[in-house]
């Protein structure tokens, strides 16, 4: 008993460190594999609730590795996956803006339509890794260890969903 | 011209080498002259602008802490007992199931009574009074010994080497009907079916049906029976040659009594038969064969004593 205290999450400090870590990136993944934000934040609670109720057996180098396990099993248990509905672009402002022409204002405006529905359209392995690494900023290594796959594997994603993505725009053009 | 380079860059994922910056110069040079270059940044940064909803982190932590350690933290406690309870039971079980299968077992005849049983391959065994039998079950059928202190009448099914240990020497067969006696110094062994080979110290015999074999103190005794099975499992006690004081022992085992000799020497042979269920007769016939008198102390206790003949 007294090793597995030494050695686990137990620790309040610790604990939040990793939830403070981890969480964001985690509820991130889950949106990006669902389109829904509802069900991501609920997975999440339950994937930080899990290892709270572990704490004592999950050594620190162990959690978030455990974290995305278990929201991956959870996951698997999800029924029908919904389309993604990538809405978030909105809020983003170009601060460049004011300098451009009205044409190519509004021809941006559709390149990120077209973008979102891309995005939305790509399967959903391609999907996460190329959102892990765009908005996540996550290195190939990290998406690669999260995933449970290789370097290679994540660049075959990267690689493909670039393809499709640039072939969808162009064709929508 | 760069359609044929892509469809390499394509296999070795260029465009993921580029994303991430690792392309080298002069693949950067000539990537960015393509007509598709210009689309691959415009998607790099703009996917780069995006942004996923808000969440809010702290009342989620606020959630997962409070709300549902305490009643895991039961939960938690249940499952190891829980485990720690089929962890015990399992190794009960598996230490109980081990004794059974590996542990020797014993077969016993005590004083005034005899056991008969069979072996796993159902050999049967019967074992004369104040005899033991120790085997293991476990390899029987692979390894079929067995050691025997006192005596004991075998039935060997067909089958592997069959051997018997005694501390006086070892009996082996393959599927007969014998007897070994291995008491005090006296080892005996009787074929009545098939062949036996005998080990005593260093000579190895092998006798064959209605025949039997004796050694005691370096003597051999070779000798023929008649009957099918020794006479001792039907009830008759049948001795040839022996002590008197090893054929009193051998009354005690059966009847469980405790009969003395005096003043008589126990070098004297006594070859005949003497009734197991009738203790009156056989005490009868050994006293008028040595020309002893018999005193009963109790049931169970008796004294043969020499009779006093002047002559």
């Amino acid at each position: 008993m007294n090793k597995t205290k030494t050695t686990g999450v137990c620790e309040e400090s610790i604990y939040s460190n990793i939830f403070k870590t981890n969480v964001k990136s985690i509820r991130n993944y889950l949106y990006f594999k669902f389109g829904n934000e509802e069900r991501a934040n609920d997975m999440t609670q339950d994937a930080f609730i899990k290892l709270w109720e572990n704490c004592a057996d999950v050594p620190p180098e162990k959690a978030k590795s455990f974290l995305y396990t278990v929201a991956n099993n959870a996951s698997l248990n999800q029924i029908a996956h919904q389309k993604i509905v990538l809405n978030y672009a909105k809020n983003n402002v170009n601060t460049d803006k004011t300098n451009l022409s009205p044409e190519f204002l509004f021809e941006e405006e559709q390149f990120k339509n077209k973008l979102e529905k891309a995005i939305s359209n790509l399967t959903e392995s391609q999907r996460i890794a190329f959102l892990m690494h765009r908005i996540e900023g996550k290195k190939y290594a990290e998406i690669a260890e999260i995933l449970k796959i290789s370097v290679k594997a994540v660049e075959k994603r990267i690689h493909g969903a670039l393809l499709y993505l640039r072939k969808e725009i162009e064709q929508i053009k | 011209m760069f359609s044929n380079k892509m469809n390499t860059m394509e296999d070795n994922y260029e465009l993921a080498k580029w994303l991430a910056g690792e392309m080298t110069e002069t693949e950067l040079k000539a990537f960015q002259k393509t007509p598709e270059y210009n689309t691959y940044v415009r998607i790099a940064d703009y996917s780069s602008l995006l942004h996923t909803p808000t969440f809010d982190q702290d009342k989620m932590y606020q959630k997962v802490v409070t709300s549902e350690k305490k009643t895991k933290k039961v939960i938690q406690l249940n499952q190891s007992l829980i485990f720690k309870i089929a962890a015990s039971l399992l190794l009960f079980i598996g230490i109980g199931y081990s004794y059974v299968v590996f542990s020797t077992t014993s077969e016993i005849a005590s004083n005034g009574e005899k056991t008969i049983f069979l072996l796993p391959d159902n050999s049967e065994v019967v074992l004369n009074s104040g005899s033991e039998i120790k085997y293991n079950k476990w390899n029987w059928n692979t390894h079929r010994k067995l050691n025997l202190t006192g005596e004991a009448y075998f039935e060997v099914a067909k089958g592997k080497k069959f051997e018997v240990e005694t501390n006086l020497g070892t009996v082996t067969v393959l599927g007969t009907h014998f007897n070994v006696k291995a008491r005090d110094k006296r080892f005996d062994v009787t074929c009545y079916e098939g062949l036996v080979k005998v080990n005593f110290k260093d000579q190895s015999i092998v006798i064959t049906h209605g025949e039997s074999v004796t050694f005691e103190n370096e003597m051999q005794l070779d000798g023929n029976v008649n009957s099918s099975k020794p006479e001792w499992v039907d009830g008759d006690l049948v001795f040839n040659n022996e002590k008197i004081n090893a054929i009193i022992k051998e009354l005690n085992r059966h009847y469980n009594t405790t009969i003395e000799l005096k003043n008589i020497s126990s070098n004297q042979l006594f070859t005949g038969s003497i009734p197991s269920e009738n203790l009156e007769e056989a005490l009868e016939i050994l006293a008028s064969s040595y020309h002893l008198q018999t005193k009963k102390i109790n049931s169970n206790t008796i004294i043969l004593e020499a009779v006093n003949v002047s002559k």
